[in-house]
């Protein structure tokens, strides 16, 4: 026997050390090679300044920080990416929420309903990019060549705040199959008593919709709201960087493609190591924000 | 202050029809009890007078007005579930205070009727918790009072006490009919439960695979079943039968009661009798005996189960209710009788009463 389980306890009691260490082995390592190493590396980096070379560096403290913080292009690509992630995360939630309250109430092909609904969630970022790439290129994309006749000049290689509108209508596309899942399955939790005790209370459909069902939504929401903001984050590297390599300009460059763009692209690996060491920090806080609030504020 | 009027009412899912025809008056005031098995449609019946589900056929009155095609907030009625269906994330004033917010009411009345409910029902203490933090009883009673604050003509109750424990459930009881007494308004209450039904109901209306086999008052329901179903549901426990029994065969000392004049052709019959309505005699005057499996003494009364053979080579389960404490021994015989006017006669095919 290798280990003992002593009668009438869930626990398991191992009688040597080496097991349990082996079981638990492959999560350790795939922790430690892909996110402790890479994770010390960046702070570490985040301290030196490499030659042009590359051949060398030196440590230089926190300057990478301070040169970032004064830098106003860094600070430009901060207010891009509040706009971007607002917008996506909203684009993904208010129709997801849409499409989940429709879904709950069909009752005829609701699988076929639902399977198409999840479908965008399978297509990977890059490949959701080069759709919608395709479908706005200015010169043979089918929407711009119909926003033509809506007197819409489409060209989001030139236009800013087109190629803003772009990668949010991609990015959110992709996002709003999850968000319909966990709306979906929040609605479904509800008991249909709650709604049917507020119909007869003499309550409209909007008015059940605003004060029982959207309040009793609220974990859900909350919970959606974090991840989605994360998405808009960091998932959406690929959709930028196929559709519009955070240009024109610098007009989509959010911070995640910044990190890329700066150190990969800028061989600025140093400033490189500083930003990904700040966005950390934010997801790190974001997820304190989420479980503290999750756990105190949005019970009933 | 209302009467609700069924007429012929049905309800078909697609083409599988679940409630077929169901009639019945029911005066101002009154407290019906709607009563049956799970699945006989009781709760499909309820709803359908309450405007959650859609009536297939037939004429829905409240006060004599036809409101099949109405809303429920349009019918003048207010509800309490089985599972009391309160709003989590309001407290029970809140909860109360819904339907009166939705009325548009001044808020001072809002608060005087949420005010007064709540003394009524013993939770002026309690109107600022959130449901979560109240007991079983406590929440039905913010259900009750939830219905009872918007002072609706109908009070509807769909099983309300079956998730309460069983010492909880008799004290509701009793505060549900004496609430509705106090309050007078019209009430129509869903229960399996037959002690339930039997306690509180003006009259009761017994369903039965979606037909309401009997509409009467509970004790005309008790002493003159209509069909062999009601007289096997109600009573506990409950009535012994004797099945396809010969006429011919019956011994001589056994009247029956005038059967109808159908009847009379008959060769066999079902007879039911009450296991209260037996009682002991000496061996010379019995109609049947019975042969003791176990006794159960519960104090006020004693519970004989065993075997009676009416017929020879007929036996049948049969139990005996006597008031007081006995003893007997397992396998002894004991002869019994009971009177003519005891004996309930039912068709043996479509169970219908036959005296």
């Amino acid at each position: 026997m290798l280990f003992a389980a002593i009668a009438m306890q869930k626990k398991v009691y191992f009688r040597g050390t080496w097991l349990p260490w082996l079981l638990v082995a492959p999560q350790l390592i795939i922790t430690g090679v892909f996110f402790m190493w890479p994770a010390v590396q960046a702070v570490m980096q985040s301290t030196q300044l490499p030659d042009p070379f590359g051949l060398s560096s030196q440590y230089v403290g926190m300057e990478n920080f301070q040169f970032l913080l004064n830098d106003s292009t860094y600070l430009e690509s901060f207010a891009t990416t509040a706009l971007f992630s607002v917008s996506v995360t909203l684009m993904a939630m208010v129709p997801a929420l849409f499409f989940a309250v429709l879904a709950d109430s069909v009752i005829k092909g609701s699988g076929l309903y639902r399977t198409f609904l999840i479908w965008p969630y399978a297509v990977a970022p890059a490949i959701a990019g080069i759709v919608w790439l395709f479908m706005f290129n200015p010169s043979i994309g089918v929407a711009s060549y119909y926003l033509k006749f809506l007197g819409v000049k489409w060209n989001h290689v030139l236009d800013g705040d087109q190629a803003m509108l772009l990668v949010v209508l991609a990015a959110a596309w992709k996002q709003v199959s999850y968000n319909f899942l966990f709306f979906l399955a929040g609605l479904q939790a509800i008991p249909k008593s709650l709604i049917e005790a507020a119909t007869i209370d003499g309550a409209s459909p909007w008015h059940r919709f605003r004060t029982i069902t959207l309040p009793l939504l609220s974990p859900t929401t909350f919970f959606l709201l974090v991840v989605n903001i994360i998405y808009a984050f960091f998932d959406t590297f690929g959709v930028i960087h196929t559709i519009t390599l955070g240009g024109p300009e610098r007009d989509t460059s959010i911070l995640v493609y910044k990190v890329f763009a700066d150190g990969f692209v800028g061989q600025d690996l140093g400033s490189s190591a500083a930003q990904s060491v700040i966005l950390m920090v934010l997801v790190g806080a974001l997820t304190v924000v989420q479980f503290r609030y999750i756990e105190k504020k949005v019970h009933y | 202050m209302a009467t609700i009027d069924l007429q012929n009412i049905r309800k078909s899912y697609g083409k599988n029809q679940v409630i077929h025809g169901v009639d019945a008056s029911i005066a101002d005031g009154e407290l019906i009890v709607i009563v049956g098995p799970s699945g006989c449609g009781k709760s499909t019946l309820l709803r359908m007078v309450a405007g959650l589900e859609e009536v297939t056929e037939g004429e829905l009155r409240i006060d004599g007005r036809r409101v099949n095609d109405e809303e429920p907030k349009d019918r003048d009625i207010a509800m309490v579930f089985q599972t009391y269906a309160l709003y989590p994330h309001m407290s029970v004033f809140d909860n109360m205070a819904y339907g009166l917010k939705i009325m548009r009411l001044p808020k001072a009345e809002i608060r005087s009727r949420v005010e007064e409910a709540a003394r009524m029902l013993s939770l002026s203490e309690l109107l600022d918790r959130k449901p979560k933090a109240l007991s079983g009883g406590q929440r039905q009673r913010v259900a009750m009072g939830r219905a009872i604050v918007r002072q609706p003509s109908v009070f509807l109750f769909d099983e309300p006490l079956s998730n309460l424990d069983a010492l909880l459930r008799v004290q509701m009881r009793l505060e549900i009919k004496q609430l509705q007494r106090r309050l007078g308004v019209t009430s129509l209450y869903v229960t399996h439960d037959q002690v339930e039904a039997m306690t509180l109901a003006d009259r009761l209306i017994v369903m039965n695979g979606g037909v309401a086999d009997q509409v009467d008052e509970a004790m005309k329901v008790y002493e003159r079943p209509a069909t062999r179903f009601v007289a096997s549901f109600i009573g506990s426990p409950g009535m012994n039968f004797l099945n396809k029994v010969p006429i011919a065969s019956l011994p001589p000392n056994l009247d029956l009661p005038e059967l109808a004049e159908q009847a009379q052709a008959r060769q066999t019959i079902d007879l039911g009798i009450r296991p209260e309505n037996l009682a002991l005699c000496d061996p010379g005057e019995a109609q049947l005996t019975l042969r003791v499996l176990t006794v159960e003494t519960l104090g006020a009364d004693t519970l004989v189960h065993g075997h009676s053979e009416l017929v020879q080579g007929h036996p049948e389960p049969m139990a005996l209710r006597l008031v007081g404490t006995h003893r007997f021994e397992e396998n002894s015989t004991l002869p019994l009788k009971a009177d003519a006017s005891h004996w309930h006669v039912f068709d043996c095919e479509t169970g219908d009463r036959l005296n």
